[in-house]
């Protein structure tokens, strides 16, 4: 038996992580049990629940001088998930465990012994195979995050079942790899909308680019409905994808143990009196908000004019990087935050500017007034916006086949799979250089641009997301090159309203 | 800013036209380029809750009579007045707002594109008021207003008025002093073009059927409107359509449709309302 025993744990602060050698030393003293290594509130706690676990798995816990070093010892840590590595290294340390724990451990301890799961596994473990460490000792609860990632992954549901399997008295195998979940059904299908053609091919536009998408139209058109129609046109999320979106639900706790990899792309709803720290996430050490739950699927802001100015100017960063950094004081954190925006408002406080059924009875000012809300900035990274008009009776009536979801989807993904052949996931993420290089337009086309800058005015940006959309617009037909038509469809969705 | 009084020598800048009103506003006060009170004025009024018919009739008659050399005179309100403002400032001609209250307090108070109009206006025309600097608006104050207004024209064209508007005060102000009054027919049936339809019908309005008809009798000559030659055009000419219901009416592709309509747009002659669907533009 050493004087210092030494197991493996893992920190984490948002998505941010450092491998941490837990050191254990019991020297002869008075009895005192101490964690150093700029433990939190959590990790502090650790020793009242690592003493009584230790006790009431049936061992000893020693009535000496008990130091626990958390190294790098400079790092802060939080969290749960000290308490399975202290664990050994102290009954290693103590001689009642035999073995060194060869790998990752993670892990609450309950003050029974159980082994309790921790938020944040998948980014764990992902970094201790980044840095070639295998193994990975985690509780049940845990089990599919760690095996999703194909570390060879050990689960126990107890303390006592971690040492039996250390000692070799009941050794555990390795937990395969958790089937995928199936593809749950959208609940919405194109084919359910009536009308509304212009809205469906900006949906489809929005889906195969992932362009921000903004809907405009009296209450009760379709607008929810059409947005809720998404997740059913988007294309599959392939591996990496996967793991990185799951990472984030991981860190905020939402991960469903049997499934721990999503399969279908998050789709977002978060109420409009959410705060700007719900949707970007915050708190120390800062937890992800709507926009990283939502990276690599879509986030649905309904009533888009309701929220408060400050919670939507938030959404400018994440918009414009596909990040989102959130700064404490313990220290700053990023999340991805790549996600496709679908707004939804009203045209005016009463809801019928422009609704050929019912008149409208706002001022003009009190319609620029409301419109107002949604600032210059934010309104400019909203790509397509179009108005989704109320559908007469006689098409609502109309029982002919409308095409369905499936369909779209297919189209969608041939545009995609045209985008990743230059490189990137989505036209969306085109660099201003790559947008130079791939988005030729024809001569038509390069004429009609140069009048809309100088007419519109548009900015810099407005530009390159023009082109981006054409970009787009031209993939869904199986285009080379941009066409006019594109960049018509293009700017007419950027236009009004 | 200036006050210009009735009693001042002829010279002094005290706009001839308002010594027709009994008694004439003293004084008149005036933030801006007095002259500009000096030139034929056409006073274009109409309602704050505008059709987007309205808002073109507006925009059409004040750019086209502004191009002519005429001041558009309105009262700042939304809706009609401050469409018929930016079209005649758009147009490269001078604009007067008579406004219902104090300048100073009018410009404390207002907010957004308004005040931004107000802005310009101040340096492109001019802000007139009956009442002191200071004084905030009062619902009574509105009738002295549009009352200056008529008295300030030469002729008074109502752009769209439902029953009721404010705006059919400012015509009967006009017809009492003996100024033309013109009023712009609407849909029959439709609420925000009741006032002025009943106007024409009773015989206190001749119908203006375009910026000639006030051009004329103001003797000046309106710079001839192009023709629509374009199908779009005059398949917008009843009303607004969205793409789809102009892809059937003109028996044409989306696709062709929408790279003209953006050629359109971007030429000012075709405007998208913001609802999806396209009506005809000012230019």
């Amino acid at each position: 038996m050493g004087a210092v025993a030494r197991t493996l744990g893992c920190a984490l602060w948002g998505l941010e992580t450092a491998l941490v050698t837990v050191e254990v030393d019991v020297a002869n003293g008075l009895p005192h049990f101490a964690i150093v290594g700029l433990p939190d509130t959590a990790v502090q706690e650790a020793r009242e629940r690592v003493r009584a676990a230790i006790r009431n798995a049936g061992f000893e816990f020693p009535l000496r001088r008990v130091t626990v070093n958390l190294a790098p010892a400079e790092r802060r840590k939080e969290g749960t998930g000290f308490d399975l590595p202290i664990a050994l290294a102290i009954l290693r340390a103590t001689g009642q465990l035999a073995v060194d724990p060869d790998g990752l451990c993670l892990g609450e301890l309950a003050l029974d012994g159980a082994l309790r799961p921790v938020r944040g596994a998948m980014p764990r473990v992902r970094r201790a195979l980044a840095a070639g460490i295998v193994k990975a000792f985690v509780p049940l609860g845990n089990a599919g995050e760690a095996a999703a990632l194909g570390a060879e992954t050990i689960a126990f549901a107890s303390l006592r079942d971690a040492v039996a399997h250390f000692e070799g008295v009941t050794r555990q195998a390795p937990v395969g790899v958790p089937a995928p979940a199936p593809v749950p059904r959208s609940t919405a299908d194109l084919r359910d909308i009536v009308g509304q053609e212009t809205p469906k091919r900006a949906l489809e536009i929005a889906a195969a680019g992932a362009h921000n998408l903004l809907l405009v139209g009296p209450p009760g058109t379709g607008k929810t409905l059409l947005a809720r129609a998404l997740p059913s046109i988007l294309p599959p999320l392939d591996p990496d994808e996967a793991i990185e979106a799951s990472a984030v639900h991981s860190v905020a706790g939402l991960i469903d143990p049997e499934r721990p990899l999503l399969v279908a792309r998050p789709f977002r709803a978060p109420h409009h009196t959410a705060s700007h720290l719900a949707l970007v996430g915050g708190g120390t050490p800062p937890r992800p908000g709507e926009v990283s739950l939502a990276h690599a699927g879509a986030l649905f802001l309904d009533e888009f004019a309701e929220y408060q100015p400050q919670a939507l100017d938030t959404l400018r960063e994440p918009l414009e990087e596909g990040a989102i950094t959130i700064s404490r004081a313990g220290g700053a954190a990023t999340y991805p935050a790549r996600f496709v925006l679908v707004a939804a408002m009203n045209p005016c406080p009463c809801g019928h500017a422009g609704d050929a059924g019912t008149e409208c009875t706002c001022l003009p000012d009190a319609i620029d007034r409301y419109r107002a809300r949604i600032s210059g900035p934010v309104m400019d990274r909203i790509d397509l916006r179009v108005h989704v008009p109320r559908v007469a009776y006689e098409e609502l009536r109309d029982d002919r086949t409308r095409e369905p979801s499936a369909v779209v989807r297919e189209r969608v993904c041939a545009a995609r799979e045209r985008m990743r052949a230059r490189g990137r996931r989505s036209n969306a993420e085109l660099s201003i250089a790559e947008v130079r290089r791939h988005c030729r337009l024809d001569a038509d086309a390069e004429s009609l641009i140069g009048e809309a800058m100088r007419v519109r005015k548009l900015s810099a940006r407005g530009y390159h997301r023009v082109l981006r959309v054409a970009r787009t617009a031209a993939d869904l037909e199986g285009c080379d090159r941009i066409l006019s038509d594109h960049l018509a469809t293009a700017l007419l969705l950027r236009a009004a309203p | 800013m200036i006050a210009l009084r009735p009693g001042d020598p002829v010279d002094a800048g005290y706009p001839a036209s308002l010594r027709d009103l009994q008694p004439a506003p003293d004084p008149l006060w005036v933030d801006g380029d007095p002259s500009v009170l000096e030139r034929p004025c056409v006073a274009i009024v109409g309602t704050r809750r505008m059709s987007p018919y309205g808002e073109r009739v507006a925009r059409e008659l004040a750019g086209a009579l502004a191009a002519a050399g005429a001041v558009v005179v309105s009262g700042l309100a939304q809706g009609i007045d401050c469409a018929a403002h930016r079209s005649a400032l758009a147009a490269g001609g001078a604009s007067v707002a008579v406004l219902g209250e104090g300048i100073t307090s009018f410009l404390a108070n207002a907010r957004g594109r308004r005040r931004h109009l107000a802005v310009q206006l101040r340096a492109r025309g001019a802000l007139v008021s009956p009442y002191p600097p200071v004084v905030p608006a009062q619902g009574w104050m509105f009738a002295k207003r549009n009352a200056v207004i008529a008295a300030l024209a030469q002729a008074v064209v109502v752009a769209e008025a439902p029953a009721g508007s404010g705006a059919l005060i400012t015509a009967a102000d006009a017809a009492r002093l003996g100024r033309p009054v013109f009023a712009v027919p609407g849909p029959i049936g439709a609420r925000t073009c009741e006032g002025t339809n009943a106007l024409i019908a009773s015989g206190a309005a001749r119908a203006c059927l375009g910026p000639d008809d006030v051009a004329r009798v103001m003797g000046l000559t309106a710079p001839a409107a192009p023709a629509a030659t374009d199908a779009v055009l005059e398949a917008l000419a009843a009303g607004a359509l969205d793409l789809d219901e102009l892809a059937s009416c003109l028996g044409i592709e989306r696709s062709a449709l929408r790279r003209r309509l953006v050629g359109l747009t971007l030429s000012g002659a075709v405007l998208a309302q913001g609802d999806g669907r396209f009506a005809r533009g000012a230019g």
